[in-house]
């Protein structure tokens, strides 16, 4: 990218040009994602009658800022969004730290097992969420691991991080598949152990993996239904998806449709301003490490 | 090799204690119950009926199984052409140089994280009502309505990809970032044209993303659920019925009625779809070798 | 890396401010697993009415709400694993079937605090014929299944009295008609609920558990609904978007937005599209009419409610029992009534809410219960062909002969 920064001026322009087809598609594409979920933001403020009589966007009475009130003033908002961020946070990077040296190992070396431990996960993410779910809890349950606070909040962690190995370490694979060998070779005629190796050189490199992954996760564990919802022994404990969903529920059973999605936008901004945010910060982080190692 | 055995073992340990103390036992548990009758998934096996393979061939002779097998072949191979080469033409454009990128980037993956029960109650209460739809015209012109059985299912998938391209351009992004902008300079040098480049450089660089992608889809194909269940309010629809919604029929009961349920016959369905998962992931695997390749 | 671990470190950190709130005493309490969500006016009804037992009886009550899905999902499973649960609620039906083997008999508790005195005796029967003969659930929050009306375009039509056979149905669709109005809608989610009604007259609800379970399509009543629903169909009793109508279109757009005369639904209804109707609507209720050749009249309905039960395992059952009680006698059930515009348990509480006065002489006059879109839901396998094919004979795109046949083929 930045070799093409230096381009004179007219060879941009022509580059730019070029670029016109590609252009016209994002930016219809765009526009028509804005088109859908600016009707989605317009619900959010007009009344339920104006939704189903196909009047969103033209406010013929007003702009209903009462909804976000109702909506917010229903869910104990600040406790969900931080248990959210509690449970999110932790498990995506206990996820990396877990599945990168894992995908590393598999994508890297032939040994018996491998193939088996692949597939092995592969076929766990196949099988249905409820199958995994409904059976741990109560084997769990009858340990007494959901009955207090924070055991139950460890419980929660450590299935967030387990349900998603498969997928994370899935992911990374292809990432480290075709790195080249020659950076492995050159780091052990310098005499730098296999495992420092992994964490200085191999681990930096697959670092668009490392960022698209995190993303998914995070935004997966952000949104975690099922887990939390039959986990999360009491309100106190509940994560962004259990609330909303609660919200959307009680809204759609009392035909509040305008509250609805105004539920709906007040969880998708601050989680919105959090994917822009992590991105960069993950980004900004791992190149930082990257260069430092 | 020697030296690197310690260090497999070191790093694939922690990953396997967290995969055996989530998923063993709820998957041994889940291959058996397949093999019983049992009203519910968390009845105690003194409670199981020994049937055999009873659950297996009951779904062979279900005609709603094979429909819902065949909307999901449907959703997977339509579906996954449809959001994959979009997602790869984005993922291109983006990677070309256009301004905004970060832009576009995150507006195409907004879908993503908006909550789906409001987008599915926006795409059919505003973009295929049959009153005042953003595509009625569309459907005017043939003189249907989008959301009628006959059209319901290409109406699904139009709102399901919508959704989905975001996620899976951002796998081929990252994949097309890792490849570095030095093989695009030094052919471009040698005078190679943007669909020359895409060609030769960047196709056969993929290969390891397009694998990443196509199991992704499998997975998520295969878990199609939650839109179906929006599509179909309550009471399951033929035209959008997924094995993951039968399967939940046959678990939990379906709709406002009570109906028998077998746990078993569900177990059944998740081994089915969990084999299908292996299959396509073992088919990427063997055609999409992408070991020979390194960067 | 070093950032990752500062990171995950500060995590435990603030975990660990969290940590100590959700410790429990160990005194007497009565754990409360609540079907809503408490956000919903049903929920707040029950927190405020909660609280109000405590401070009367001095009770605590541990109250989650789980809602809907957290009920249905995850109680079973948290009863399987010994957790302490007293008192849970949810549909009469389910309660009873799904939860079966966690119940508390309640015909003691009944008769010591004489509860039966002042509830519905309807409903009472109808919780001990899902118990299998005894009293194991106490129903609140009653509903039930009928057309609903608009007063308005009733009277511009000039149909004085609801219809009670089909052909009064089919000459009030015609005055419809004439006045520039659409008779009749539905949305996907209720279609089953009209095949179910209408076989439901024909051959009683065993007869429809009997078609659908034994796939036998070729029943005269199933041609002569087939028949019936073709004729409302040419006749264009229907609207238009019958068949493409996803839930809840057609009840907030035609039927709140005026310009569709009729709709099959529960009581729940107007509260439902209370915000798209207005404050204007006027609603009129009329009972399934009576089909020729039918066995049962519109004293036949399906009706229903919630209920309460105890945790057989409960050791505070007589407490969890008072609990129950206050919530569905005098204060707390007209509160819940008023809340969620809701139909009172309480027998004394006389004065339903304004929006459900049309209601009130249906559910006075019906004497026999059917269950959900009476059974017609009941085998999973075949339920999805039959919201299908009357989707579409409602739309008018197949007749009543491919009905039948579709129903054989998906039948195989």
């Amino acid at each position: 990218m930045s070799k093409q920064r230096k381009l004179p001026s007219h060879d941009r322009l022509r580059q730019q040009a070029a670029l016109l087809p590609g252009y016209v598609i994002i930016i219809a594409w765009v526009i028509f994602t804005f088109i859908l979920l600016g009707w989605v933001f317009c619900a959010s403020l007009s009344t339920t009658q104006e939704i189903f009589q196909g009047q969103v966007g033209l406010f013929p009475s007003g702009l209903h800022f009462e909804n976000y009130a109702k909506a917010w003033s229903s869910q104990n908002v600040s406790t969900i969004f931080a248990n959210s961020l509690v449970y999110s946070l932790i498990s995506c990077a206990a996820l990396i730290l877990i599945c990168a040296p894992c995908a590393y190992v598999l994508s890297r070396f032939k040994f018996t097992g491998n193939m088996a431990i692949q597939n092995g996960f592969v076929a766990a993410m196949g099988v249905p969420v409820a199958m995994i779910v409904l059976p741990l809890f109560c084997v769990i349950a009858q340990m007494h691991l959901v009955d207090n606070g924070i055991r139950n909040r460890l419980v929660l962690i450590f299935l967030y991080i387990g349900i998603n190995v498969p997928y994370t370490t899935i992911f990374l694979l292809t990432f480290f598949s075709n790195l080249s060998r020659s950076f492995e070779e050159a780091a052990a005629i310098d005499g730098c152990p296999p495992t420092k190796t992994f964490w200085q050189i191999m681990f930096p490199m697959a670092q668009p993996g490392i960022i698209t992954v995190t993303i998914f996760n995070f935004i997966n564990i952000w949104n975690e239904y099922f887990l939390s919802l039959i986990f999360a022994n009491s309100d106190t404990m509940r994560p962004v998806a259990v609330g909303l969903f609660s919200m959307i529920n009680s809204m759609k059973y009392t035909g509040d449709w305008s509250g609805m999605f105004a539920a709906v936008v007040i969880v998708f901004l601050p989680t919105f301003l959090l994917y822009i945010f992590l991105s960069e910060k993950i980004i900004a982080g791992i190149t930082a490490g990257g260069v430092k190692g | 090799m020697k030296r690197n055995k310690g260090m497999i073992v070191a790093f694939l340990t922690p990953a396997l204690i967290f995969f055996v103390a989530t998923f063993v036992y709820p998957i041994i548990r889940t291959v058996m119950m397949s093999f019983f009758k049992i009203e519910n998934v968390v009845d105690s096996i003194g409670k199981w009926q020994f049937t055999g393979l009873a659950n297996y061939i009951k779904l062979l002779q279900t005609p709603i199984f094979h429909t819902a097998l065949l909307n999901l072949l449907k959703i997977w191979l339509y579906g996954g052409i449809i959001v994959m080469t979009l997602a790869l033409l984005f993922a291109v454009i983006l990677t070309n140089g256009i301004k905004g990128k970060k832009f576009f980037r995150a507006v195409i993956y907004l879908p993503n994280i908006v909550s789906a029960v409001a987008l599915a109650v926006m795409w059919q209460q505003f973009v295929f009502s049959n009153q005042f739809g953003l595509f009625k015209p569309f459907a005017d012109m043939g003189g249907w309505a989008w959301l009628d059985p006959e059209h319901k299912f290409l109406s699904l998938l139009i709102a399901y990809c919508f959704g989905m391209v975001g996620y899976h351009m951002l796998i081929f992004l990252s994949g097309i970032e890792r490849i570095g902008g030095e093989y695009y300079e030094a052919s471009r040098i040698d005078g190679a044209s943007r669909v020359a480049q895409f060609r030769y450089i960047t196709l056969p660089l993929l290969k390891g993303v397009f694998k990443t992608n196509i199991t992704m889809w499998s997975i998520t194909s295969v878990g199609f659920f939650v839109w179906s269940q929006l599509f179909s309010t309550v009471t399951t629809d033929t035209t959008v019925i997924t094995p993951m919604v039968y399967l939940y029929n046959q678990t939990f009961g379906s709709g406002n009625s009570v109906t028998e349920r077998n746990a078993g016959l569900g177990a059944a369905i998740g081994i089915i779809l969990a084999i299908f998962v292996v299959i396509v992931f073992w088919v990427c695997n063997r055609t999409l070798k992408d070991d020979e390749l390194e960067f | 890396m070093k950032k990752i671990l500062a990171l995950a470190l500060a995590c435990v950190l603030v975990l660990g401010l969290f940590a100590g709130c959700g410790a429990k005493s160990d005194s007497a309490k009565v754990v409360y697993w609540s079907m809503w969500e408490s956000t919903e006016p049903q929920g707040k009804a029950i927190a405020e009415s909660v609280k109000a037992f405590t401070e009367k009886t001095g009770i605590q009550v541990d109250l989650q709400f789980k809602g809907r899905s957290g009920i249905r999902d995850g109680l079973l499973p948290a009863l399987t694993a010994n957790q302490v649960i007293d008192v849970f609620d949810e549909d009469i039906d389910r309660v009873n079937n799904d939860f079966k083997d966690y119940l508390l008999d309640l015909e003691e508790l009944n008769k010591k605090y004489d509860y039966e005195k002042t509830a519905v005796a309807g409903l009472m029967d109808a919780c001990r014929v899902a118990g299998n003969g005894t009293l194991k659930t106490i129903p609140y929050q009653p509903n039930v299944f009928a057309f609903f009306y608009n007063q308005k375009i009733f009277d511009e039509a000039g149909i004085t009295a609801a219809p009670t056979t089909w052909d009064e149905l089919l000459d009030a669709c015609a005055k419809i008609k004439a006045v520039g109005y659409i008779p009749i809608t539905c949305d996907d989610a209720y279609i089953t609920c009209m095949i179910g009604y209408h076989l439901g007259r024909l051959v009683g609800e065993e007869g429809v558990r009997d078609i659908v379970n034994n796939n036998k399509w070729d029943d005269p009543a199933v041609a002569q609904f087939a028949a019936d629903y073709a004729e409302l169909a040419s006749l264009g009793y229907f609207s238009p978007n019958v068949a493409s109508n996803a839930w809840p279109a057609g009840q907030n757009t035609e039927l709140a937005g005026g310009k569709v005369g009729m709709y099959l639904n529960g009581s729940w209804l107007p509260n439902e599209v209370k915000d798209t109707a207005g404050p204007d609507f006027q609603w009129g209720c009329f009972s399934y009419p009576a089909v020729d050749g039918g066995v049962n009249g519109p004293e036949t309905c399906n009706y229903g409610a919630q209920v309460y039960a105890i945790n057989k395992n409960s050791k505070v059952s007589d407490e969890a029992f008072q609990l129950i009680q206050f919530l569905t006698k005098g204060e707390a059930d007209k509160k819940l009534s008023e809340y969620s515009v809701g139909i009172p348990a309480d027998t004394t509480n006389t004065e339903w809410p304004a929006l459900l006065s049309g209601v009130k002489p249906v559910m006075d006059s019906v004497s026999v219960r059917w269950s959900w879109a009476v059974g017609v839901e009941s085998n999973v396998d075949i339920t999805p062909a039959i919201k299908e094919n009357t989707l579409k004979l409602c739309g008018g795109s197949i007749t009543a002969d491919e009905f039948i046949q579709n129903m054989k083929n998906a039948a195989g």
